[in-house]
């Protein structure tokens, strides 16, 4: 992670492991742009800054720039892509085209996180639940990609790949929680996570599957789940 | 190379978009409302959420939900919110409703983002519940406007009649479309929701929102809401109690009320 004091300006308020975080690290990477990283020990309480950076929702991540805080992930890399137009964008700028990039990762936004953590934290019929509608969002996206290398298209990588990128180490702990394989339910997804997961600025912002499915272990811990 | 310029404008003059929507759907108002700001004509279509169209389903596949703008090539889009993105990028020389400043864009989007996610769920709260329970999402809901009365005092939007400044913007459309409701609402199920010396900022800017004569145009009658609103409640109520099979529910309307009781997921009693 790019922690030297940075000279555009730019301070990111983050957790190590949390997907949201990542996009917004992605996209620094993509556009070049240096900037102080802070990891905020989430686990052990929220520092002041963050409280006072993002009130509403207590959240990470946070972007500051020049002291001013942007919140959400998606709303940081729009902010990013606006504030800096002379870096590589990750929307495209055909209309239409920026408004299916805004709508499918809305849907990534939408959905996965809070499926996979019904996945891992629920039993029974829920998580049977949970595990039927993962199944059907992986199947959305695979016809989303099609035979695309990315899912920024002619584009290329794009604002897409950058929201649902994260969450790429997190399919082999739906995997075992779920009892499926990508490789089998969405293999178009399956190797899309492949490739993207080689691209410089996503395999420098992510961690393993391994270090994603333990902290699924601390959290389990931490909520008294068996 | 000017002529071709005029016919391509020409075109996009010429050519309609096609706004399929629900009458009582203040997702589908912020579409229209947002057409009707930018002087953008389109033709709307109704669709009766209880039963879909083919053209709604083949459109939006993955949610089947209205507001869905069909362009006039065919290709369609989903998400009001997205509908308004691309309304501003799409038509660059008629009115845009995001604010031109990258940071002002991201106060806007976070705050629509909130609507969507916080408070339009609060006051739906409200409105399914009662008891306790009920109490519960007033207290939400009066916390979430709470937020938004202290960035009007003192915040991002300090000393401005609009969310968008001088004018109706972005924010403006998203929060106003569907703040018509907590009225309505307040009708119905006896609940204070905007209470003008708990917010008066809140109050004075809705007020200013609802005069707008495009927003005049496009929000239904207040008695429409009112009769639309208290069929839900009995239905909703209804289904809370367990007594949900669909022969004891309310659905029957009177022939001149609207159309049949929807999924609740489909009916915007949002904000």
């Amino acid at each position: 992670m790019a922690s030297e004091k940075s000279s555009s300006d730019l301070t990111l308020l983050d957790f190590w492991v949390s997907p949201f975080g990542q996009r917004v690290r992605i996209a620094l990477a993509e556009k070049n742009l240096p900037y102080e990283y802070v990891e905020e020990d989430l686990l052990a309480g929220k520092s002041e800054r963050l409280l006072q950076s993002n009130p509403v929702h207590k959240k990470i991540p946070v972007l500051l720039h020049g002291g001013k805080p942007v919140n959400e992930s998606l709303i940081i890399v729009q902010y990013l892509d606006e504030a800096f137009p002379d870096t590589p964008s990750l929307l495209p700028s055909d209309p239409y085209a920026r408004a299916q990039a805004r709508f499918w990762a809305d849907y990534v936004d939408k959905k996965v996180y809070d499926c996979g953590t019904r996945l891992w934290k629920l039993k029974g019929e829920p998580q049977a639940q949970a595990r039927a509608e993962m199944l059907e969002i992986l199947k959305t996206l695979e016809t989303e990609l099609g035979d695309k290398e990315f899912f920024g298209g002619e584009h290329g990588f794009g604002f897409v790949d950058a929201a649902f990128a994260p969450f790429t180490p997190w399919f082999m702990s739906y995997e075992k929680y779920g009892e499926f394989k990508v490789a089998e339910v969405a293999p178009k997804i399956a190797a899309w996570a492949e490739r993207v997961g080689k691209r410089e600025s996503v395999a420098k912002s992510l961690y393993s599957p391994d270090k994603v499915y333990d902290h699924i272990g601390v959290l389990k811990k931490k909520y008294g789940i068996e | 190379m000017a002529m071709e310029k005029a016919a391509a404008e020409n075109a996009e003059k010429a050519a309609p978009l096609k706004l399929l929507g629900s009458w009582a759907s203040s997702y589908t108002h912020r579409v229209q409302l947002a057409l009707r700001l930018k002087g953008l004509e389109f033709e709307y279509a109704e669709e009766d959420l209880g039963s879909k169209s083919e053209a709604l389903l083949r459109n939006n596949p993955v949610y089947k939900k209205v507001p869905v703008l069909v362009l006039p090539d065919g290709r369609a889009l989903a998400e009001s919110a997205i509908i308004l993105h691309y309304l501003d990028d799409a038509f660059p020389s008629a009115r845009q409703l995001l604010p031109a400043d990258p940071f002002d864009r991201a106060v806007a989007r976070f705050w629509c983002h909130f609507s969507d996610d916080k408070l339009g769920p609060a006051v739906g709260a409200v409105f399914a519940s009662t008891g306790e329970e009920q109490e519960a999402a007033v207290r939400q809901v009066h916390e979430n406007l709470a937020l938004l009365e202290a960035e009007l005092r003192e915040g991002a939007f300090k000393g401005r009649r609009f969310f968008g400044g001088d004018e109706v913007g972005f924010l403006d459309v998203v929060l106003g479309c569907g703040s018509y409701w907590l009225a309505v609402f307040e009708e119905v199920t006896g609940v204070q929701l905007v209470d003008a010396d708990a917010f008066p900022l809140f109050h004075a800017w809705l007020r200013d929102f609802e005069a707008q004569e495009e927003v005049r145009e496009t929000i239904p009658s207040v008695d429409r809401l009112l009769d639309y609103a208290r069929g839900l409640r009995q239905m909703l109520l209804a289904m809370a109690a367990g007594a949900g099979a669909p022969a004891d529910a309310p659905t029957a309307a009177p022939p001149s009320a609207a159309p049949p009781a929807p999924a609740t997921a489909d009916i915007a009693v949002d904000i």
